[in-house]
């Protein structure tokens, strides 16, 4: 126990209301005797912010799975957020591009802005936020279709690429532009030296680690800025396992990366800053990446990342 | 256990205990094939092997088997051989041979002494519950072998002995009907085989689980392959009655070309071979019709409500009011075409009628076999699409329409065999000469006006004959050809519609290729 945790009393239990609590900068967790300090989740940092999310809160119906979380997001980085099953981290990741908005039974309040754009505001055109904000998911999800065609279906269904027929027809066949677009984000998830030569073969025929590769390829075809990842190399061996976290780390030069992770130890190798969520859909400390391993403010953040808890 | 595998195929005593378990297995097989083709009057009464008719031959396999059954169930129960048999048979096995029981019992009751119905049920309930009741209790090396084998030692005596043979009757006093041995026999010769041929599977086996496994195996395979024999021999009986005709005046051979005037030929006048060409024709173009109607309709409707359409009582209804749809006899679909559609088609029977009402027809299967497989794309397509920022519609189109395609191309083909063999909504809505000349001109007759619908298809508008309302004519109503006429006409149906899976299995594999190349 640290100085900073108080008994909990029954009156404090009583009005757990969540909104007056945080008004006193203190909150207390149902389930713990720790109280959250909003200066853990003041992460201050030099570069500009990517994504801004302020207040933000999610339900599921009548679930909770949100709790007003605010945090910023740096450039050029990589973010992890790790935390035990079901304390919302991947929620929180789908909220960043609004995949949340195919789930019927989820609300969203608060803001998220991406480069200064609150993205919940009515107009967002979510083509040109997802665009912007990719995402790859757990298990590798290539299409059934060819490895050429998986990596080109953004840029082609968004009219960037013209090919087939009517282009042709047209005078405007884009196979040269596509070509290139596929050449360079399959070296950039650095499959390229593996598939070069089979461009035309069906991706289901690519092993765990490849699909995910072409996953991250499909998903840098279209130029994004940013990368949400949502633990993906939890389906995977370890050697693919190592290939996904190299990638990752050089993606943070050119990309904004955002992963979630169960994997504390791939959290701790391959991230800048990392985000700590516990029960209840709580940030409770956000940080650089040494500092959460190494020297955490919160004790339930010690103990979870010693292993004692979650 | 290995230890005792090891016992087992090391003593000669063993090696004789398994030869009369499979000897008994492979004579049951024997007699469950002759079974069959007896019944199918590929073998008579008068058929004779090794000297003996073929009725003498199951008694005297019957009587082999059931001695070999008895032999060995005592031989396990005694300890002469090494078995893993269970100390009770269990009620499952009981009920089983109880109703067997109940059946033989109640059966006998009534052949030899003449009881009426309820004397003879009330009797087939005693034997029913006296062998259920036994068999649960005994060993299971007793319970399996010997209700079977005494029931085998029985059938083989009344077989042997003559008390059943070829003009042996039955004919029970409350019906109408009389059962002779040609078809009585081959039927209980069927049964009583594949009660055998399980029995001596448990027994090869050494009873015990690895015994019901054996068996259960061997009477779900028998099963199977009975079916099959079946429809094997339906098809062949078919082109067998068939083919004659089929092939009358056909010319095949160097010089000659092909011709074949059954297929290519009318019914004319003064024509020395007549042919079916037309029904063919009409038959073809019905079906086209309406795979061209209800496809894309199914489809479309089929997206809607799986993609689009929130999922709730709406979609329930739905789906509920097209499996009843589905199960709508088609005489129902033929009346209202009749009712609706031909007044509306220029009040007379037409093709186009028949191409709705059997578009209406596939609509229903096309929708429910479309749902299902969208439903059954993954939803991570779906998700990885949608957040590569493409739209709905164009992820449907993409990704979704394509991984389903092979699973719709199924339903298509399930529900064109049966719209192309479909009589009575043709009756109503089609039909005209059952034998016309000629064959309609689609194609030759679009017409292009100037006034709307700017395009005229006489031929649609005209009635038209068709395979299966031929087959009706001729065989059914005794119309106009003579009944070998009938059996070619049968056989050609049965090639369209094989040719229409052909068709639909060449594009279900090449859709499969797409997704998986």
């Amino acid at each position: 126990m640290s100085d900073q945790t108080v008994t909990q009393t029954n009156e404090e239990q009583q009005s757990n209301d969540s909104t007056e609590q945080r008004s006193n900068s203190l909150t207390v967790d149902v389930e713990t005797d720790e109280r959250l300090v909003d200066s853990w989740t003041d992460y201050e940092f030099e570069d500009e912010a990517a994504i801004t999310v302020e207040d933000l809160d999610v339900y599921y119906g009548d679930d909770h799975a949100i709790d007003s979380i605010s945090m910023e997001i740096p450039e050029r980085s990589v973010t992890a957020l790790i935390g035990p099953s079901g304390c919302g981290k991947s929620t929180f990741l789908r909220c960043l591009n609004r995949m949340n908005d195919r789930i019927d039974s989820a609300r969203v309040e608060g803001t998220v802005e991406v480069d200064g754009e609150n993205i919940y505001e009515g107009d967002t055109d979510l083509v040109q936020l997802r665009k912007r904000v990719g995402m790859v998911f757990q298990s590798p999800n290539p299409f059934p279709k060819s490895i050429r065609e998986n990596v080109s279906y953004g840029p082609r269904k968004h009219g960037d690429v013209n090919v087939g027929l009517l282009g042709r027809l047209l005078g405007n066949d884009d196979r040269e532009v596509e070509r290139e677009i596929v050449e360079r984000s399959l070296e950039q998830a650095a499959l390229w030296d593996e598939v070069s030569g089979r461009l035309d073969d069906n991706a289901l025929g690519l092993s765990g680690g490849q699909q995910q590769r072409l996953c991250i390829a499909r998903c840098l075809a279209v130029d994004p800025d940013v990368i949400l990842m949502d633990e993906p190399a939890s389906a995977l061996d370890p050697v693919a396992t190592a290939k996904i976290e190299d990638l990752i780390e050089q993606l943070a030069e050119e990309y904004t990366v955002v992963v979630v992770t169960h994997n504390m130890q791939q959290a701790a190798r391959i991230s800048d800053q990392t985000a700590v969520f516990l029960t209840g859909g709580q940030l409770v400390e956000y940080d650089d990446t040494d500092k959460i391993f190494e020297n955490p403010e919160s004790d339930r953040v010690e103990d979870y990342v010693t292993g004692k808890f979650g | 256990m290995s230890e005792q595998t090891a016992t087992r195929t090391a003593a000669p005593a063993v090696d004789l205990f398994d030869r009369i378990a499979l000897g008994v297995v492979g004579l049951s097989i024997v007699t469950f094939l002759l079974g069959w083709t007896t019944l199918f009057e590929r073998t008579g009464t008068d058929t004779a092997v090794a000297g003996l008719s073929l009725f003498t031959l199951f008694g005297a396999v019957f009587l082999l088997a059931g001695i070999g059954l008895l032999v060995s169930g005592i031989a396990s129960y005694v300890g002469a051989f090494e078995t893993t048999a269970d100390r009770y048979t269990g009620i499952g096995t009981g009920l089983g041979l109880g109703i067997v029981g109940f059946a033989v019992g109640g059966l006998a009751t009534t052949i030899l002494f003449g009881v009426g119905a309820t004397g003879s049920v009330l009797v087939g309930l005693v034997v029913g519950l006296v062998v259920t009741s036994g068999v649960a209790v005994l060993p299971e090396d007793l319970g399996t072998t010997f209700p079977v084998g005494l029931l085998g030692l029985a059938w083989g005596g009344l077989l042997v002995t003559g008390a059943v043979d070829a003009g042996w009757f039955w004919n029970p006093p409350s019906l109408d009907a009389t059962f002779h041995a040609p078809i009585v026999v081959p039927l209980a010769t069927i049964a009583l085989s594949l009660l055998i041929a399980w029995s001596g599977a448990i027994v090869a086996e050494g009873f015990g689980s690895q015994g019901r496994q054996n068996g259960a195996y061997l009477l779900i395979g028998l099963n199977a392959f009975g079916m099959i024999a079946v429809l094997l021999l339906l098809i062949l009986f078919v082109v067998q009655k068939g083919l004659p005709k089929l092939l009358e005046g056909a010319q095949f051979g160097p010089g000659l070309g092909i011709s074949v005037p059954f297929l290519t030929k009318g019914v004319m006048l003064g024509q020395q071979y007549n042919g079916i060409f037309p029904a063919i024709v009409g038959t073809i173009w019905l079906v086209i019709g309406a795979v061209l109607l209800a496809v894309p309709i199914g489809i479309g409707a089929a997206v809607f409500l799986t993609e689009y359409a929130e999922q709730g009582r709406f979609t329930a209804i739905i789906e509920t009011t097209t499996n009843a749809l589905w199960s709508t006899p088609s005489i129902v679909y033929g009346l209202f075409g009749y009712a609706f559609l031909v007044p509306r088609f220029g009040n007379s029977n037409s093709l186009l009628a028949g191409m709705f009402v059997l578009g209406f027809m596939l609509l229903p299967l096309v929708v429910i076999t479309s749902r299902e497989s969208i439903k059954s794309v993954p939803d991570e397509y779906r998700d990885a699409s949608a957040a590569l920022g493409v739209n709905q519609w164009q992820t449907i189109r993409s990704v979704v329409l394509p991984a389903a395609m092979p699973g719709v191309v199924t339903g298509v083909i399930l529900g064109v065999g049966r719209i192309a063999g479909e009589t009575a909504p043709i009756l109503l809505v089609t039909s005209g000469q059952p034998f016309p000349a000629r064959a309609p001109s689609i194609l030759g007759s679009f017409r292009f006006v100037a006034t709307p619908p700017f395009v005229q298809n006489e031929a649609l508008l005209q009635a038209s004959s068709a395979l299966p309302y031929q087959l009706y004519a001729v065989i059914t109503a005794g119309v106009g050809q003579e009944e070998a006429f009938g059996w070619g006409t049968a056989l050609v149906l049965l090639l369209v519609v094989l040719g229409f899976y052909a068709i639909g299995i060449a594009s279900r594999i090449y859709f499969r290729r797409k997704l998986h190349q």
